[in-house]
């Protein structure tokens, strides 16, 4: 009996613990230098397929849900982002740059479709649903704005092939939206704690949207673990910022910096002029001890859901500073330490708040950041507004490897790139290279239908850069087609850049991707005078009727010689008008001697 | 043989001339491919390099013939083809001047026809014409065009009129306007068969020969464009397509583009019929009056072309300029030469300086190039008219010759 109760008891808390859809949580704080803080939060959430098909929502949240099976979208890959990741003092990207999207918003997603119209019209579909969600112009992704990339993302699902199951990737990009509070609601509304508990209670407009650099992301995949058991989808949350931690910590109602008094000035004495008269303040004191309350506004409250199947605290809260660094809590946390010396975690207690401070005592050391894989940066060339050029510096800062990666690059229509002119060539040499290109998929435009898509393999060997230039002209639009601030430019994406595993190590083919974005580009154009339709149509048809009334005139009427017909003859005319006048004067002053007859 | 030193002169010295623009000076042709005056979007030289690469723009019989270039030595064999081109166009002007077409036709004989230019001259005008030595070097493939148009007239006055009709249809084939010149040049056809046979044949059978064979060189020359890009009729919506609905805006020495960028929205299908329309509307009116003289409705309608096509450039005023000089003995009875010319050479200078105020200095806007567009247009249609004017008066002193020298009045 005894037994049967203790196999009932496990079998029901084995029952439990696969029925119970998991949610997890984690904040990782990493000072990448003394003034700047990146903050990457990450909530995951776990669903049963079956569930999920069964519109069961527990903690993936049945408003994304229910979008994404209407518009049979099975991976969505949502992004909105703002600001520049700064790669020369920042190093690497958090998460590879696979949570990262490019200036404004971007999106992609596989659907299901019987055909390339078929897929348009969910994608359509769920572009407008988002659109309405996340209160971002997600329906202004139309044709002209997507694309369908070849080489550059992979389903990071495992459960699908994509061609045998009629799905098709679609990507589309909005650069010129700006990302701000009225997405970041929504974004929280999506978690199970709505941002009121744990980690997310840090999440505040006033200081994401302050950061350096931000970037929010949905990934929604489906999983399917290799022994076989269910699969389940699974819907990650990700916010990373990069804050700088000068400016979050001035007080919210006094946010103008002022000069510190001379007295509590410390100056740099290294510089040359350092003297009486001159000093450069000195940095050594910069961001160097923080709060969480300073940097974000508030402590963390409590904990969301921390709890695993066990009843056991999970670590919510994690910041990677050197074991000699002193981190100091309020609240009672449990810390834990890992081996590498480089990072400690806290697991958080449901209730209380909890605040932790970095105290400024002690060797004020940090993380050394890691090298990034490669540095990308785009820019324009030329003047004028009729054409110009792109060139984009590809630059591998590894001596001792090549890397491979795919150049992703959507143009709007209205940028025509003359693909004969794409070249690369290294830096240190004058002429191009051809081996640098190694494949080229290119699908032209078309005016107002479609946008360029252009997606390059490339390989740049080691410790050298590669400039990668082509022309383009420049399509002057519309006047209807302008924006309302048209002498600013156009948004042009940033280009997407995909980093392939080196050839050396290709049996690790699990080794997870990694992500570059360039910022994005401004486009002047042309402009027309946009008070001018009427002037314009009615001096145009002016010149047009002046032309055929000429024509015309010659064609239609007869020659005659101009003594044969009576006509406009000055003289004859002064003469009449003369005559005129002086019958008219004669009449007015007879009628005056009438007058004064009569008065007589 | 001494008319064919001075033609040999003539020829090398036009020869050198573009030999010493295209090599000597080589970053020349590629600052006048980028000039809007030169290029539009669909005669651009270096949107024929891009339909190359990726053989999909302008229409497609043009590209095999350059893709079999090797690139090494595409940039000079383009200019030599350019440059022969040219010569071919001057060529042809030798021969309609020869012919005496435009002095006297079958129906009319100007009283004035001894006071004309000999060939040479006019060829010569043509070669050395500013507007005609920039479009060489600047190579858009509007020069093709021009060159099919000029020897379809060629046949045309020298009695061959199947062969004209072979060689207007390649015109249209490649750039659709040209289509226009079809009822003058059946006329000119015609008359010249006319002339040389002693009785008149039918006029009906003649039509209906050039009519069909003109429509079935077209349709051979589509069919074999479908050949070579592979049974796709894709690039017609993408060739005639740009001509007819105007969907690329850029800026060039016409009136369509600001008038089309200014539109509003709902009226743009209907104000691009009325400009077709307006094209179209003088053949008739032309053919009719001028039934006489169909050389210079041609004349006169490539002007016309020049002024108010979609995409116009200073090619095609070249092409009308060259054909002017043909008709020297009605230049006394033009009345606003001086006028039109001063139009002509103010839009010629100020439209380089205003296109640079406002796309590169930004301190004009794009009424400035748009005012000088205007001014240019009125200065060709005063061309224009006055040499109709002319044209018309020298007809009218056939009838009246006490008349001569004397004013006159239109009622």
């Amino acid at each position: 009996m005894k037994h049967i109760s203790c196999l009932l008891l496990s079998l029901l808390l084995g029952l439990l613990v696969s029925a119970d859809p998991k949610y997890k949580e984690l904040l990782n704080l990493q000072p990448l230098n003394p003034a700047s803080l990146l903050a990457s939060f990450n909530f995951k959430s776990n669903a049963s397929l079956q569930s999920y098909e069964q519109q069961h929502f527990k903690y993936i949240p049945r408003s994304l849900g229910q979008i994404l099976q209407h518009a049979k979208t099975r991976e969505l890959h949502l992004r909105f982002s703002t600001g520049r990741w700064d790669d020369e003092s920042w190093g690497a990207r958090p998460w590879g740059g696979t949570k990262e999207g490019g200036t404004g918003v971007e999106l992609w997603a596989w659907v299901e479709g019987d055909s390339d119209a078929d897929s348009f019209a969910r994608w359509v579909t769920l572009n407008n649903a988002l659109s309405g969600l996340f209160c971002a112009s997600l329906n202004f992704i139309d044709s002209t704005r997507s694309t369908r990339p070849r080489m550059t993302f992979e389903p990071a699902s495992s459960v699908f092939n994509a061609s045998s199951e009629n799905l098709y990737l679609l990507h589309g990009s909005l650069p010129r939206e700006v990302v701000c509070t009225e997405n970041l609601t929504p974004f929280l509304k999506l978690l199970p704690c709505k941002g009121k508990a744990g980690i997310a209670s840090l999440l505040d407009g006033h200081k994401l949207f302050d950061a350096s650099w931000q970037s929010m992301a949905i990934d929604v995949r489906s999983v399917c673990p290799e022994n076989g058991s269910e699969c389940s989808i699974e819907m990650e949350q990700t916010v990373d910022m990069v804050l700088d931690v000068d400016r979050s910590k001035r007080p919210r109602d006094n946010p103008i910096p002022r000069p510190i008094p001379s007295e509590h000035l410390q100056c740099d004495q290294s510089k040359p002029y350092a003297g009486d008269e001159a000093c450069y303040p000195s940095d050594a004191n910069l961001g160097q001890s923080w709060t969480l309350a300073e940097i974000f506004g508030r402590p963390i409250q409590g904990s969301c859901l921390a709890e695993d199947s066990y009843g056991q605290l999970r670590d919510s809260v994690c910041i990677n500073v050197p074991h000699e660094r002193e981190v100091n809590l309020y609240g009672d946390a449990v810390e834990t330490k890992n081996e590498a010396g480089t990072s400690r975690c806290f697991a958080i207690p449901a209730s209380n708040p909890f605040e932790l401070v970095l105290s400024h005592i002690g060797p004020q050391t940090f993380n050394k950041v890691s090298q990034p894989p490669l540095y990308a940066s785009r820019s324009f060339t030329g003047h004028g507004q009729e054409r110009g050029g792109v060139q984009t510096l590809l630059t591998n800062p590894s001596t001792s490897s090549s890397i491979q990666f795919v150049y992703f690059e959507t143009l709007p229509w209205f940028m025509k790139p003359y693909l004969h002119t794409l070249t690369a060539r290294l830096t240190t040499a004058s002429t191009t290279s051809p081996d640098i290109i190694e494949e080229t998929f290119y699908r032209p435009a078309l005016d107002r239908r479609r946008g360029t898509q252009l997606e390059l393999l490339i390989s740049v060997p080691a410790d050298s850069a590669v400039i990668l230039t082509y022309d383009f002209d420049k399509a002057i639009l519309r006047y209807t087609e302008y924006p309302p601030d048209a002498n600013r430019g156009f948004d042009v994406a940033p280009a997407v850049i995909r980093l392939l595993p080196s050839s050396g190590n290709s049996s690790s083919n699990s080794q997870a991707p990694l992500y570059i974005r360039t910022s994005s580009l401004l486009l002047p154009l042309p402009t027309p005078d946009f008070s001018m339709p009427y002037n314009v149509i009615i001096l145009t048809s002016t010149v047009m009727a002046l032309a055929f009334g000429m024509i015309f005139n010659l064609l239609v009427r007869r020659f005659v010689g101009a003594d044969e017909v009576e006509g406009w003859n000055l003289a004859a005319l002064k003469a009449k008008a003369r005559g005129r006048v002086a019958v008219l004067v004669d009449r007015v002053s007879g009628k005056g001697q009438k007058l004064e007859k009569t008065v007589q | 043989m001494v008319i064919d030193r001075r033609k040999a002169i003539l020829f090398s010295s036009a020869a050198a001339l573009r030999f010493i623009l295209f090599f000597a000076f080589p970053s020349l042709p590629d600052l006048l491919t980028g000039r809007v005056e030169i290029s539009t979007p669909v005669t651009s030289f270096k949107r024929l390099q891009e339909g190359l690469f990726l053989y999909t723009h302008n229409a497609p019989l043009l590209l095999p013939l350059f893709a079999l270039v090797p690139p090494s030595l595409f940039s000079p064999l383009t200019a030599l083809l350019y440059i022969l081109l040219d010569l071919l166009c001057a060529n042809a002007l030798i021969k309609i001047t020869e012919s005496g077409e435009s002095g006297s036709s079958r129906l009319f004989t100007s009283p004035r026809k001894d006071m004309k230019w000999d060939s040479i001259a006019v060829a010569a005008a043509y070669l050395f014409n500013p507007f005609t030595i920039a479009t060489c070097i600047g190579r858009p493939t509007s020069v093709f065009t021009n060159c099919a148009i000029l020897y379809a007239i060629t046949q045309a006055v020298s009695g061959k009129p199947i062969t004209s009709m072979l060689t207007l249809g390649l015109a249209s084939y490649l750039s659709l306007y040209p289509a226009l010149l079809l009822p003058p040049l059946i006329l000119l056809c015609y008359d010249r068969k006319a002339r040389d046979t002693k009785t008149p044949p039918a006029a009906t059978f003649s039509t209906a020969t050039f009519v069909s064979v003109f429509s079935a060189s077209i349709a051979w020359f589509l069919y074999l464009s479908k050949v070579l890009t592979g049974g796709s009729s894709e690039y017609l919506a993408s060739t005639y397509g740009v001509h007819l609905l105007l969907p690329d805006l850029t800026p060039n020495v016409g009136l369509w583009w600001y008038f089309f960028i200014e539109m509003f929205d709902s009226f743009r299908e209907f104000f691009l019929g009325v400009f077709w329309l307006h094209l179209g509307g003088y053949v008739g009116a032309l053919c009719i009056r001028l039934r006489t003289q169909p050389l210079f409705v041609i004349t006169t309608l490539l002007g016309i072309f020049a002024i108010f096509k979609p995409y116009p450039s200073i090619s095609d005023t070249s092409l009308y300029f060259a054909m002017l000089p043909l008709y020297r003995h009605i230049f006394p009875l033009m009345r606003y030469t001086f006028f039109a010319m001063a139009t002509i050479l103010y839009a010629t200078l100020l439209g380089p300086a205003f296109y640079y105020l406002w796309i590169y200095a930004g301190s004009g806007n794009a009424n400035f190039f748009y005012a000088i567009t205007l001014v240019w247009s009125l200065g060709l249609s005063e061309i224009v008219a006055d040499s109709l004017f002319a044209v018309l008066r020298d007809e009218w002193e056939v009838e009246r010759p006490e008349m001569k020298g004397k004013d006159i009045r239109q009622i």
